[in-house]
C-alpha cells in the first residue's frame, strides 16, 4: 500500500452519515428479493412511513427514516505532509480544504460488512489553488471494521467500530495544481514514473455518534422521542450520524490493491484490542498503518497508553529483534491526529534488511506479541459486486506475499458464507495462476447475497465463527432477481406505481423532495430523468436511482416500457463473462437462501 | 457595497435591534440569488451554478447564527419577507449616494454584479476594531460594511457579562443540517466565532479573498462568474489573478426569465403561468412561515421549512418552463408572501 510511500499527504475531520436504514431489517425489506415488506393495508405506503417511524423507539432503532444516504466531509483539510522528513504543516497545501460527498449504500442492507460510497469525484483545495481532483475509478469499500476501537464503558452504540475506506484513482483522470505546495509537486513528479497508476486515498473513519448525542449509548437508549414528533410532523427530519476521519493520499503503484490495504499485513495475535495494521520498508525507514489500530478509551478519544510498543523482526532462523520502540506519545491523540496513525521507524541497514526478510510483529513492552506478520493475503479486485439474476460473473482474487503479487501454485480456500457471514456454506480450493491471481465464476441464479471469503496458503483456518473483518479479505456479491413477472406485466400506472415506485415511495420519504412518485403526471414529466438516473450505465454514479442499487430488471422493464423507453443492455450483462461457468454441483445462491430460510 | 447603519450600541436591546437588521440582511439575500440560480438552465453551466449555490447555503447558515445569537440574549427574531425591488433592511447606501435597490434578476453578469456588490468587503477597512467601542456608544449613525456592522456588533457583545447569556435557548444546531457549520449560541466565545464564520464567508480576510476554511468568500465567488474567470494564486502581489483560467459561463444557458416578477401584472398571463406564481408564492410563503417557527424555538420546523424549500425549487422549475403571454418570456418565483394557515406570522 503505498499511501506509506513518501510523499504522501494527510488529513483529517469529519463526515457525516444520512443512509436511510429502514431496510435494515427483515420486516420492513426482503435483501434477497429486494422487496419492500408492505403491510396489508390499503394505504400501504403511509402505513408502511407510519411503522418505520415507530420502529425508531427501541428496541429497533430505525435511526434514520428519513435520510438520503448522503455522506458528506465537513471541517475536514489537509493537515500535513510527509516528502520523506517527517510531517511538516508549512507546505502550502495544509489547510485546503476536502471535500467529499458520496451516498452510503451497504451491498447486504441487514449486515455491517459491505458499506460501500457512491460518488463522482473527491477533491482537496479549490480550483485557482493548490489542488487535487480526483474523478472516481472505484467506488469507495469498507474494510478491516474494527468493532473493539473504542473501549469506553460509555460505548457508542453501533459507534465502537472504526472503518477503512480506500479507493484509486487512474492518473490520466487526476488534476494537480501545485502552485508552491512542495508536496503536490513532488506528487506530480512521482505520478510519471511508469509503474505508479495514480493516487490511492484511503481514510479511517471512528467515533460514531448517533442522534447528535454522545450520551446515547447502548447502556442508555433513550426514546428519541423528540425525533418521532419531528417525523410525525411532517417535512423533511434527516438524523444523520458522524464519525471523525484521518486520512491519507499517496501513490498507487501498479498491481497494488486499488480498493483496500495491500502491502505487509500484522494481525492481531491473541486476545487483545489492537488491530490489524500494515506496513511497508522503503529504504532505511519502515513505515507502519496504525490508523485504524489503536483503540481510544473515552469520549475524549484519548487513545489507549499501551506503554511503549516495539517493532520487531523475528529471522527465519535466530532470535526476534526489536527495530525501533514507539513510545506514546508517538500514537497518542495528538500524534494520531497529527499523522493519520502512521508512524515512520528509522532502520539501520542491519535493520532494514532483517525488516525486509524477517516477519514483523508490534510487541508491548512486557514482550507479548500484539500484532503479527502473516505472509500470505488474497485481496478481492471487486470487493462487493452487483449481479442480475441470469447473468455470471467473475470473482478474482490476487494474492500477496509480503505486500507483494505472489507466483502461482498457491492454494487458496473460498469459503462460501451465508449473506449475513456468519455460517460456512461450502469450500472450495483454488490454485494462483502465474500472475497470483485465483479467479472463478459467481452465478447469478437467483435473489441472493453471498460472500466469499479467500484464504490463501496451506491449512487454512476456515472463518467457522463467521467473518472476521480484520483478519479475513472477503467479497460479497448481490444478486439481483429478474423478476420477470414484473416485466411482462402491462406498462399500467397502477402497475409501475405499485411495483415498482411505491417502493422507493416507501422506503425513501427523502425523494418526496425531488419528485412526487405517487403522481403519475410528475413522473411521466421528469421520465426522460429518471430514464437516465436509474439507467444502468449510472450504476456508479453518486445520483443513480434508487441509491440503494436494487433496481431489478424487471422493475426497470416494466418502468421503461411505462415511460416509453426501451431499456439498455444491463450493467451486470455488461460485466459478465459468457463463458463463466459455475463450478459443477455448488449452487451458491441456493445454498445462501437455504441458509436463511 | 452595501451599506448598513450603525447605530449606538448602549444595551442588549441596542444589540438586538442590530441582529434583527442582520437577520433581515441575511433573509433579503436568499430570494435574489435563488432566483438567479434557478434561472440557470437545469444542466447547464455546472461552474456557476455550484458557486452560486454554495453562497445560498452559507446564508441560511448565517441566518440561523444570527437567530441564534438574538434567541441567546433574549430576543424574538422575526423573519420579515423583503419586498423585490426595493433595499435591504438596514441598507442606506453607500456615503453619498443612492441606497443599494436589490432585483430579483435572471442569471447574468447583472446579477453576479448585485451580489458582489451585496457580499463586497472595505478595503482597506475605514471603521477599525480599535475605534469601533467608542463609536458604538456615540450617538450619530455611522455607516458600514456588513463586516463592520457586524464588527461593531462582535464588540459590544465582548462587553456583556456572562449571565446576559441563555444557554440552550431556541437554539437550532447542525443536528439534521449543515454539519459542522450550524452551533448553538451558548456565550460570548459561541456569538464571537459565528460572527467570524459570517463575516469570512462573506468577505473573507484582510487582503485575502479566503475564508476561514480557506474557501473562497462570496464576493469572489461571484466574482468569478462575473468575470468568467477562476481566481487564481499568483506568485505576484497581490497574489491572485482573474484568470487566465475561464469558468467556462455560458450566459445564454439561462430561461428568459423576466426581472422582478412581483411587479409584473399576470393577470393577462396564461393559466398556467399564473398557477406557477402560486405554487411559488406558496411554497415561499410556507417556508417563511415553518422558518419563522423554527427560529423561534420550534423543533422539527426546520425540516418543514426546508420541505417547503425543496416544494419552491420543484415550483420554480415549473415557472420557469411555463410561457407569459408573450412567450419568448417566462417568470421566476415572485417571492411575495402570504401568511400560511400552517403559519404565525
Amino acid at each position: 500500500m503505498s499511501v506509506l510511500e513518501t510523499p504522501r499527504i494527510l488529513f483529517s475531520g469529519e463526515i457525516d452519515w444520512d443512509p436511510i436504514v429502514t431496510n435494515n431489517y427483515d420486516d420492513f425489506y426482503n435483501e434477497l428479493d429486494s422487496e419492500t415488506i408492505f403491510p396489508t393495508v390499503a394505504e400501504r405506503v403511509k402505513a408502511f412511513r407510519q411503522e418505520a417511524i415507530a420502529a425508531v423507539r427501541p428496541p429497533k432503532i430505525n435511526w434514520n427514516p428519513h435520510g438520503t444516504h448522503r455522506s458528506n466531509f465537513y471541517n475536514t483539510e489537509i493537515s500535513g505532509a510527509d516528502l520523506g522528513g517527517g510531517v511538516v504543516n508549512t507546505d502550502a497545501f495544509v489547510g485546503s480544504p476536502a471535500n467529499f460527498r458520496g451516498m452510503l449504500v451497504d451491498l447486504e442492507p441487514y449486515g455491517a460488512f459491505t458499506s460501500q460510497l457512491f460518488f463522482d469525484a473527491l477533491s482537496f483545495g479549490i480550483e485557482g489553488g493548490c489542488r487535487i481532483v480526483a474523478p472516481r475509478s472505484s467506488r469507495f469499500s469498507a474494510r478491516y471494521i474494527n468493532f473493539s476501537r473504542y473501549l469506553g464503558k460509555d460505548k457508542f452504540r453501533a459507534g465502537v467500530a472504526s472503518v477503512v475506506w480506500q479507493s484509486s484513482f487512474a492518473k490520466e483522470t487526476l488534476t494537480i495544481d501545485a502552485f508552491n505546495s512542495d508536496v503536490l509537486q513532488k506528487l506530480r513528479e512521482a505520478l510519471k514514473a511508469d509503474d505508479v497508476a495514480g493516487l490511492t486515498v484511503q481514510w479511517n473513519t471512528y467515533r460514531t455518534i448517533y442522534f447528535n448525542d454522545p450520551s446515547y449509548t447502548q447502556d442508555n437508549l433513550k426514546p428519541p422521542e423528540q425525533l418521532i414528533a419531528d417525523l410525525n410532523g411532517g417535512g423533511f427530519q434527516p438524523n444523520p450520524a458522524r464519525s471523525r476521519v484521518v486520512g491519507v493520499i499517496g501513490l498507487w503503484r501498479r498491481n497494488e490493491p486499488a480498493n483496500e490495504p495491500g502491502d505487509r499485513t500484522l494481525l492481531v495475535s491473541g486476545n487483545n484490542s489492537v488491530s490489524t495494521a500494515h506496513a511497508r520498508v522503503t529504504g532505511s525507514s519502515l513505515t507502519l498503518d496504525l490508523s485504524n489500530s489503536i483503540s481510544e478509551t473515552g469520549t475524549d478519544l484519548q487513545k489507549q497508553d499501551l506503554g511503549a510498543l516495539n517493532v520487531v523482526a523475528v529471522p527465519s532462523s535466530g532470535n526476534p529483534v526489536t527495530l525501533g520502540t514507539l513510545t506514546y506519545p508517538q500514537y497518542d491523540k495528538q500524534a494520531y491526529l497529527a499523522t493519520s496513525g502512521i508512524v515512520t521507524i528509522p532502520l539501520t541497514a542491519d535493520g532494514a534488511k532483517l525488516a525486509t526478510e524477517g516477519a514483523l510483529q508490534l510487541r508491548d513492552s512486557q514482550g507479548n506479541v500484539l500484532l503479527e506478520e502473516t505472509d500470505l493475503r488474497a485481496v478481492p479486485l471487486v470487493q462487493n459486486l452487483y449481479l442480475d439474476e441470469g447473468q455470471t460473473g467473475m470473482a478474482v482474487f490476487q494474492v500477496y506475499n509480503r505486500g507483494v503479487p505472489a507466483g502461482e501454485g498457491i492454494s487458496v480456500t473460498i469459503a462460501v458464507m451465508s449473506a449475513d457471514g456468519s455460517t460456512i456454506l461450502t469450500s472450495f480450493a483454488l490454485t494462483t495462476a502465474a500472475d497470483g491471481t485465483v479467479s472463478f465464476p459467481v452465478p447469478g441464479l437467483q435473489g441472493s447475497i453471498t460472500a466469499y471469503v479467500a484464504i490463501p496458503g496451506p491449512n487454512p483456518q476456515l472463518p467457522a465463527d463467521g467473518i472476521n473483518p480484520p483478519v479475513n479479505t472477503y467479497m460479497y456479491v448481490r444478486v439481483l432477481a429478474a423478476d420477470s413477472t414484473l416485466a411482462a406485466l402491462p406498462p399500467t400506472w397502477d402497475n409501475v406505481y405499485r411495483h415498482v415506485l411505491s417502493n422507493w415511495k416507501a422506503m425513501a420519504p427523502c425523494m418526496d423532495n425531488w419528485l412526487d412518485l405517487e403522481s403519475e403526471q410528475q413522473v411521466r414529466a421528469y421520465g426522460s430523468l429518471i430514464r437516465k438516473l436509474t439507467s444502468p450505465s449510472a450504476f456508479e454514479n453518486f445520483r443513480y436511482m434508487p441509491v440503494t442499487r436494487d433496481l431489478t430488471a424487471g422493475a426497470r422493464t416494466l418502468l421503461y416500457n411505462f415511460l416509453g423507453e426501451v431499456p439498455e443492455q444491463s450493467r451486470a450483462a455488461a460485466l459478465a463473462p459468457d463463458t463463466a461457468k459455475a463450478p459443477e454441483g455448488v449452487n451458491f445462491a441456493k445454498l445462501s437462501r437455504n441458509h436463511r430460510s | 457595497m452595501i451599506r448598513l447603519q450603525l447605530k449606538s450600541i448602549a444595551s442588549v436591546e441596542d444589540a438586538w435591534s442590530m441582529l434583527q437588521t442582520a437577520i433581515g440582511v441575511e433573509f433579503g439575500t436568499l430570494p435574489p440569488y435563488l432566483y438567479a440560480m434557478f434561472s440557470i438552465r437545469r444542466g447547464e453551466n455546472d461552474a456557476a451554478f455550484g458557486r452560486i449555490k454554495s453562497i445560498l447555503m452559507q446564508e441560511m447558515v448565517h441566518m440561523c447564527l444570527a437567530c441564534n445569537i438574538l434567541n441567546a440574549l433574549g430576543g424574538q427574531p422575526r423573519l420579515t419577507p423583503p419586498v423585490y425591488p426595493g433595499p435591504l433592511p438596514g441598507d442606506i447606501g453607500p456615503p453619498g449616494g443612492q441606497p443599494l435597490i436589490i432585483n430579483l434578476l435572471p442569471f447574468s453578469q447583472k446579477a453576479m454584479w448585485q451580489g458582489m456588490q451585496i457580499e463586497q468587503p472595505e478595503s482597506p477597512p475605514d471603521f477599525p476594531i480599535q475605534t469601533l467601542m467608542l463609536r458604538a456608544t456615540q450617538a450619530a449613525p455611522q455607516t458600514v460594511t456588513i463586516g463592520q456592522f457586524y464588527d461593531a456588533l462582535d464588540a459590544f457583545l465582548a462587553t456583556l457579562p456572562p449571565e446576559s447569556w441563555i444557554p440552550g435557548r431556541n437554539q437550532i444546531d447542525d443536528s439534521q443540517f449543515f454539519s459542522g457549520q450550524l452551533f448553538p449560541i451558548n456565550s460570548y466565545d459561541d456569538a464571537h466565532r459565528a460572527i467570524q464564520d459570517i463575516v469570512s464567508e462573506g468577505e473573507g480576510a484582510k487582503d485575502d479573498p479566503l475564508d476561514f476554511q480557506n474557501e473562497l468568500a462570496h464576493y469572489y465567488r461571484f466574482g468569478e462568474v462575473y468575470h468568467d474567470k477562476v481566481l487564481t494564486k499568483s506568485a505576484e502581489p497581490p497574489g491572485y489573478t482573474w484568470g487566465p483560467r475561464p469558468l467556462g459561463v455560458d450566459w445564454s444557458a439561462v430561461y428568459p426569465a423576466i426581472e422582478n416578477p412581483g411587479t409584473h401584472d399576470f393577470s393577462n398571463d396564461p393559466p398556467a403561468a399564473r398557477a406557477a406564481q402560486a405554487a411559488c408564492n406558496e411554497a415561499y410563503s410556507r417556508m417563511v412561515d415553518e422558518l419563522q417557527l423554527a427560529v423561534t424555538g420550534e423543533q422539527g420546523r426546520l425540516g418543514n421549512a426546508v420541505r417547503a424549500m425543496f416544494d419552491l425549487r420543484m415550483a420554480a422549475y415549473a415557472a420557469l418552463t411555463t410561457p407569459l403571454a408573450d412567450p419568448a418570456y417566462v417568470a421566476g418565483p415572485s417571492f411575495l408572501y402570504t401568511p400560511t394557515s400552517g403559519g404565525t406570522y
